[in-house]
């Protein structure tokens, strides 16, 4: 019998997206996706300016600032990963010179890329520096948000840090394991979304031995995000790049509407650090709410730096909270979880697979922390719209245009909903991996209490410091 | 045990969690209350303000630095004061729960996070919103302890 | 050659979306400047560099627009007490925001400008001065 997500849509359900002619037809243009690369770098360049122009004032009313962390940030929670998968990495401006750079070209296609093309080294092959990466951006996020010459420095040193290091690194390893900070949890949380790229039809691909996606050809790059495109198993580290459905001679490849979640039921290459990712992820919710919606002043003023121990001491509690907190009182659950189900299996095991029950938890954490943004804050948008660098312009008429919240008396009403939603997601993919864990049912019921309790827990907590 | 029983069982125990919630809900009479508050870089003090549902609240608003704002999320009132001056609103707290208060001013950095709580008691929509959870977990546990069809 | 032509509208596009809209944002700002002489005064609080510039010199009979740039992250007001001269309506700048002072200078000699908002405990301290010359 088939697995249901949530009782409802069966985990191998696939509608074709690319199924309409014309869409497939754009997909496979090389215009596509360099159009909207352009685009978005066009939108890029106001940013940046914003933030050089803007320096120390006041980030509300600053372009770069309201730009990328409400209109970005917001967009990629809310709307791009939970519907689009990686569609971010797709139309990223940022390492688009180191790619001109490597393909020597904008649209063409160049099978021996210009660089040093070096190999990743085995053992980095996995999410670790990019956790480390993206905790250590967190702990300057009292400066990033607000001071728009920081968001600045963030942006240019990722785009020189591309272009340096995809001349020394082969194709998109900057991207996937080194120097992106969202790349771990646009990875991680990705395994959620109601897209995928795969094969259409797996025997065409068994049969064709030539595997012009992985080589390349004339039409297109090999893989440059280095997966098996006749082989995905997980969305996790494909960047939508579009190159194999140009180089696939059989016109093999597809984007499917798929229902939430399904990755997360794929026992392939599951790993601690995709757990930390998790751990992460949801410790820093916690911690973001803290600082920008929570009411104590004096953990603002240490993530402000208002003293240097108060600073240090908030780097500090951050790190242990979520590198060491999290995952000590989860891994107490996880034992009972054995305890309760079957010690014959592995306690690393159960750890790991059941650290995926927290992706769906962390995204919805996530999505509710946004409506707490988007409500009060999004009005500042129409101002810089109008007057980007704070030069006295007024563009669309709305320079003018004062704070304004909206809605806030439904506000929390959103984010328990969508907690409650994230909680029934999270503990039905968690007895599903709890039976593909154990070895029969009666163990994955016994195994999977312990863990329901600390998702059920975990979404109250979260419940009562949103909005109680 | 047989499936019925245990959804009866489930049930019961649901239901009866109502009952410590519903003791935690219990309202007072409703009040005058006086309280004030200082407005600084980037905090107020207090930093929660509590009140009961009915409670007829003034708030003496203050700033000690700068010019702050106070924006009340949900009753969507607004005031603000320059150092010296009173920002006094009175309102009736007729909307139970928590309420975020934001600086309506932009006075530094940090603005968009200077933010105090005013919780109007009893928290109705938590002690819901906590029962929904964990009827959620019980009815969770309960479906997947159906016994299988041999 | 069908390449060529692609390559070259897409390196175009490239260069439009980056130079182009840098070199475009400069040019609006020089044009909308080039309007009448402007002279573009930053605002910040004493212990952040107070006025910028803190001279401003003019020419008697000689339009001239203040354009005064809150760069600060607290509101800022403006006013030349001895001339008449301050900002209408709400009277301060909010922290981003840009007002716009236009007159025609009619008396010579020196006058103090000052900020208006309560804007630090140095407020009183944030003057400066204009130095209005015959031609």
């Amino acid at each position: 019998m088939t697995e249901k997500i949530l009782g409802l849509i069966p985990v191998d359900w696939r509608f074709e997206l690319t199924s309409l002619p014309y869409i497939r037809k754009i997909i496979k243009s090389r215009w596509m996706p360099f159009l909207p690369i352009v685009l978005n770098l066009s939108v890029f360049t106001v940013i940046l300016m914003a933030g050089y122009v803007g320096g120390v004032s006041t980030g509300n009313y600053n372009f770069g600032i309201m730009f990328v962390w409400i209109v970005w940030w917001l967009l990629l929670m809310m709307v791009m990963v939970p519907f689009f998968s990686r569609i971010w990495c797709m139309v990223c401006p940022l390492p688009a010179f180191g790619e001109w750079l490597q393909r020597l070209g904008f649209t063409g296609v160049r099978n021996k890329l210009f660089g040093l093309n070096r190999k990743w080294p085995k053992s980095l092959k996995n999410m670790w520096l990019v956790n480390f990466l993206f905790l250590g951006t967190t702990y300057t996020t009292g400066f990033l948000t607000t001071r728009p010459i920081a968001t600045f420095i963030l942006l240019m040193s990722i785009i020189i840090g591309s272009i340096a290091l995809m001349i020394v690194f082969e194709k998109r390893n900057f991207c996937k394991y080194i120097g992106c900070p969202v790349g771990g949890f646009l990875g991680l949380y990705s395994n959620m979304a109601v897209t995928e790229i795969r094969a259409r039809d797996p025997q065409i691909c068994k049969d064709h031995k030539h595997k012009d996606c992985v080589i390349g050809n004339e039409k297109g790059h090999s893989c440059p995000w280095m997966i098996l495109p006749f082989d995905i198993g997980r969305n996790t580290y494909c960047g939508m790049c579009l190159e194999c459905f140009k180089t696939c001679p059989y016109d093999n490849m597809a984007i499917n509407l798929r229902p939430p979640a399904t990755d997360l039921l794929v026992d392939k290459n599951r790993g601690l650090d995709e757990a930390w990712k998790a751990f992460i992820m949801l410790g820093i919710a916690i911690f973001f709410f803290l600082i920008m919606q929570g009411n104590n002043g004096l953990l603002k003023d240490w993530a402000n730096a208002k003293t240097t121990e108060g600073y240090l001491t908030f780097v500090g509690l951050h790190s242990i909270f979520n590198l060491l907190l999290i995952p000590g009182v989860f891994l107490v659950f996880v034992y009972a979880s054995r305890a309760l189900g079957s010690k014959e299996i592995q306690l690393k095991k159960l750890f790991t697979n059941f650290s995926y029950t927290l992706v769906p938890l962390g995204l919805i954490a996530w999505i509710a922390f946004s409506f707490g943004l988007l409500f009060p804050n999004s009005s500042y948008v129409l101002h810089v719209l109008s007057d980007p660098f704070a030069w006295g312009w007024d563009l669309f008429g709305t320079a003018k245009f004062p704070w304004t919240p909206f809605l806030t008396g439904v506000m929390p009403y959103f984010q328990i909903g969508t907690l409650l939603f994230g909680l029934v997601l999270s503990l039905d993919i968690g007895f599903k991996i709890s039976k593909q864990t154990f070895q029969n049912r009666d163990q994955a019921v016994r195994g999977f209490i312990p863990i329901a309790a600390f998702l059920t827990v975990t979404t109250i907590f979260l419940i009562w410091l949103f909005t109680g | 045990m047989r499936t019925i029983n245990k959804f009866f069982m489930g049930a019961l125990i649901f239901a009866l969690l109502a009952g410590p919630l519903f003791v935690l809900a219990q309202s007072e009479e409703p009040k005058e209350k006086v309280i004030t508050i200082e407005a600084k870089k980037f905090s107020y003090a207090p930093e929660t303000v509590e009140v009961n549902k009915g409670d007829r609240v003034t708030i003496r608003f203050i700033s000690t630095d700068v010019h702050h704002g106070l924006y009340i999320d949900g009753y969507e009132l607004e005031t603000n004061a320059r150092p010296g001056q009173d920002g006094s609103i009175t309102f009736t707290a007729d909307e139970t729960g928590k309420f975020v208060m934001r600086c309506s001013v932009t006075c530094g950095p940090f603005h968009p996070y200077m933010i105090g709580y005013l919780k109007v008691k009893p928290d109705y929509r938590l002690f819901g919103s906590i029962w929904l959870a964990l009827g959620i977990f019980i009815g969770s546990i309960l479906l997947v302890s159906r016994r299988q069809k041999p | 050659m069908q390449r060529k032509i692609m390559e070259i509208v897409a390196g175009f596009l490239v260069i439009l979306a980056t130079v182009g809209v840098i070199g475009g944002s400069l040019l609006y700002e020089d044009r909308l400047n080039r309007e009448v002489k402007t002279i573009e005064l930053l605002a910040e609080a004493p212990e952040r560099g107070n006025w910028n510039p803190p001279v401003i010199n003019l020419t008697k009979g000689e339009p001239v627009r203040i354009k005064i740039r809150n760069i600060d992250t607290v509101s800022h007001g403006f006013t030349i007490p001895e001339l008449g001269i301050g900002l209408a309506g709400a009277a301060e700048i909010k922290p981003g925001q840009v007002a716009t002072i236009d007159f025609v200078p009619q008396r010579t000699g020196t006058f103090k400008y000052m900020c208006t908002a309560w804007c630090s405990a140095q407020h009183m301290q944030m003057t400066g001065k204009i130095i209005i010359s015959e031609n």
